[in-house]
């Protein structure tokens, strides 16, 4: 009986073991969430470090690995530091850019040129320095997570791959993905043990290609209607009055049928990026777990596809109640304003802007709130939920290494817009 | 402050000793100084004084403790509620409610909207003034160049004739005479105005009755000006607000202000989704507003240059108000101040005077009215 009861909790504990788990309650997120988005209103964006750092924190502390939960060490006074920094590494660049622009001549296109090509560097640059930063303020079992590696050849490596994925419109994404997996994870470590990589791009390929067709298909059909269209023609036809159809049809024969056909294969792309977005999410995150490496540790996910398609419909379920409370808010504001100002003076046309301006960033921001409650909070939990170790004893067995990095990187990818949690 | 201390207390805990990641069952015991840490033989481990506690993330059923101002990442992690509370009595910079955290966080959130308010502050009356420090100290190789850039963007807008015809009004022969008028009234204004910066001024064959001063000294009078103009006086007011522009150097004055507002609102500012509609807003508002103080100055600076060239101050402001006609439509968005409001303020500066043909006589009032006849 005894020994049946320990076999039992042995049991337990090393099914614990070899499962990762999301613990945090989702209400605490909102209330994180919905406290950031009023704040960034109220401060213009300046509480962005306290929001990221509160998001990390709870994010890190309920993610359980082996029945042991991560903690995130940073603070948002580092990271607005970082972004000091980062400001006073980007102004000469942005200066010398704008001051070039205004000048035209063949030395300033140039330079302006290579100032785009740098902000594209500096942007890949700061994106894996950033990754460090998170990595080593990520702490586990009294050991903390750091990244080697060189920034300058990230960056190289980045913008070679990403170019490629541009100019093959998202055929060489998979190849792309695993090529910068395996150069991040390579460099990445727990305390004295390294990560690797190995997932490969051709599975991921082979899985998405039926996606990527399904998707390109149309937008092709679309590119290719519109070119067939003799646009310069169309828009000498369309000036005056009179039969404007007849004289762009004589301009450019066939124009409605190929315009109609043009917004008919946009429509179905956009319906099919709609459709497709959630099963590609949950393909590429379970690629992505599946091909991470520790050591002797082998980590699987089995994210259920449904699971999240569900987390995709809840969102938009939201996102459609949250819309109807604010038309209903700005009717009620354009009647206020309606009756306590009067029309075409300075202050009701101010008021209106500021309703405008107001409007569209509460919508904006409350989009994005809901995105990140709804959808990465979802996604993140059932990924969490869905690993599996294959030999959680290993880390057990790890020595200390590495040290805190600057914040720098992070603040280089908030300068140029790209932060992320 | 020992009062205060649960000293003897026990309690079961999880050990990290921070050079490896086993994971150590232990047992605490609390002294009068310290959190003392045994392993499950009873062998002593360490002990932390609870001066140099600090409280960390955690899930909510887990109070995780480490070592301040050490690089060592060691970790207790306690599940004992009893144990966490008198751990957190004893230590005065760990408060488990986040009260003293949320203390800071508030001070933080009220810094970060001051500094927003300043900044907005910064944008509406420092970086104009900024900027008219800084315009001063702009050289003139610098300003001619970005003139040229935007002498060709403009050249490109307004150019709309057959490509036979110049753009410039006084080429053709029966245009010399004309031209000779034009040059004589700028020479006559530029010395009333004191005005030392070069000028390349020149009549073009547009219909508008209008006027451009763009950076580097370049002038552009429409050649619908030049029809609608009653008298020499109308047209020399409107060419002595734009030499304004050119004397306060406006062009490179507004260039700076677009930067500087740019740079605040966005680096600094605005960096959330849906900013972009602060940011756009509050820089065109304030764009408009730069220009329309711009324009005010530029009156000023004709008024005063009229008076000095024997002119009539008084024609810019009949012009405006003639050309305009008297709709008093104020908008924050509109650049220039409304035309009533400017007619009054130039109307107020300027003693009444005759229209007097003291700029160019008869004979060259007529051949400059005749500048761009050589082409229909």
């Amino acid at each position: 009986m005894a020994s049946a009861e320990t076999g039992s909790i042995a049991a337990a504990a090393s099914s614990a073991a070899r499962h990762a788990r999301f613990i945090g309650p989702s209400k605490e997120y909102w209330r994180i969430a919905v406290r950031g988005a009023v704040l960034l209103m109220a401060t213009l964006g300046l509480y962005r470090f306290w929001l990221a750092t509160d998001i990390r924190r709870f994010l890190w502390a309920n993610t359980e690995i082996g029945g042991e939960s991560l903690e995130y060490s940073g603070t948002a006074l580092e990271l607005l530091q970082g972004f000091l920094f980062a400001v006073a590494l980007v102004l000469p660049v942005y200066t010398a850019f704008t001051i070039t622009v205004l000048d035209l001549g063949a030395f300033g296109s140039f330079l302006s040129t290579s100032a785009v090509l740098l902000l594209v560097f500096m942007s890949q640059y700061g994106i894996f320095l950033a990754r460090r930063y998170r990595l080593t303020r990520t702490v586990f079992r009294g050991l903390r997570f750091h990244q080697s590696g060189s920034g300058i050849l990230y960056s190289i490596c980045a913008v070679w791959w990403w170019g490629w994925t541009v100019l093959t419109l998202g055929f060489a994404y998979p190849f792309t993905r695993a090529a910068l997996e395996r150069f991040k994870m390579k460099h990445t470590w727990y305390g004295d043990l390294q990560g690797r990589f190995e997932g490969s791009g051709w599975r991921l390929f082979i899985r998405g290609f039926l996606m990527w067709l399904l998707v390109l298909v149309p937008l092709l059909a679309t590119a290719g209607a519109l070119l067939s269209i003799n646009w310069s023609a169309v828009m000498t036809a369309l000036r005056g009055g009179g039969d404007v159809v007849q004289r762009v049809e004589k301009a450019s024969p066939g124009f409605l049928g190929q315009l109609g056909f043009g917004i008919v294969a946009f429509a179905v792309t956009l319906a099919m990026v709609a459709l497709l977005l959630p099963a590609f999410h949950a393909m590429v995150m379970r690629w992505w777990i599946g091909g991470i490496r520790f050591g002797t540790i082998v980590v699987t996910s089995h994210l259920r596809t449904r699971d999240v398609y569900f987390a995709y419909l809840r969102f938009i379920g939201l996102l459609i109640a949250f819309i109807i409370v604010l038309m209903i808010g700005v009717f009620f504001g354009l009647v206020f304003l309606g009756a306590f100002t009067q029309d075409g003076s300075l202050l009701s046309e101010f008021l209106t802007v500021a309703m405008m301006v107001g409007t569209y960033v509460v919508f904006m921001l409350g989009l994005i709130t809901l995105y990140n409650a709804v959808v990465t909070l979802s996604v993140w939990r059932l990924t969490a939920d869905s690993i599996e170790l294959s030999d959680p004893q290993a880390l057990g067995h790890v020595k200390a290494a590495g040290v805190a990095s600057s914040p720098l990187g992070e603040g280089i990818a908030d300068v140029l817009n790209l932060g992320g949690i | 402050m020992t009062g205060l201390i649960d000293v003897g207390r026990t309690s079961d805990a999880v050990y990290f000793d921070g050079a490896t990641s086993a994971h150590h069952d232990v047992t605490l015991e609390l002294n009068d100084y310290a959190v003392v840490i045994f392993d499950l033989t009873g062998e002593l481990i360490d002990q932390w004084p609870y001066l140099r506690l600090k409280h960390l993330s955690a899930p909510a059923h887990v109070f995780r403790i480490g070592l301040r101002k050490s690089d060592n990442l060691a970790r207790l992690e306690i599940t004992d509620q009893d144990m966490a509370h008198a751990i957190d009595v004893a230590c005065p910079d760990i408060d488990r409610t986040g009260a003293s955290a949320s203390k800071a966080r508030r001070r933080a959130i009220a810094l970060s909207f001051l500094a927003a308010v300043s900044l907005f502050a910064v944008a509406f009356y420092g970086v104009p003034v900024l900027a008219d420090r800084l315009a001063q100290y702009v050289p003139l190789g610098i300003e001619r160049r970005l003139g040229s850039a935007a002498d060709m963007q403009v050249r490109a807008m307004l150019d709309k004739g057959p490509r036979e015809r110049p753009f410039e009004c006084g080429e053709a022969t029966t245009e010399q005479t004309g031209r000779a008028a034009f040059q004589k009234l700028m020479a006559r204004l530029q010395a009333a105005g004191d005005l030392k910066l070069p000028l390349r001024a020149a009549v073009i064959r547009r219909e508008e009755a209008n006027a451009i001063a763009l950076p580097g000294g370049h002038v552009y009078v429409f050649k619908g000006l030049i029809d609608q103009a009653e008298n020499i006086d109308e047209v020399a007011g409107v060419i002595a607000h734009e030499l304004g522009h050119v004397a306060n150097r406006d062009g490179t004055r507004a260039i700076m202000q677009a930067t500087g507002l740019s740079l605040i609102f966005g680096i600094l500012l605005g960096d959330f989704v849906g900013g972009g509609a602060v940011v756009l807003a509050s820089e065109s508002l304030l764009k408009s507003a730069y220009s329309r103080e711009a324009e005010s100055r530029a009156d000023d600076y004709a008024v005063r240059t009229m008076q000095q060239a024997g002119g009539d101050p008084r024609s810019l402001a009949r012009f405006l108000g003639r050309i305009a006609g008297k709709a008093r439509t104020r908008s924050i968005f509109v650049d220039h101040p409304a035309t009533p409001d400017r007619v009054s303020r130039i109307n107020a500066i300027a003693p009444p005077q005759s229209a007097g043909a003291t700029l160019l006589d008869a004979a060259e009032w007529r051949a400059l009215k005749r500048i761009c006849a050589g082409y229909p």
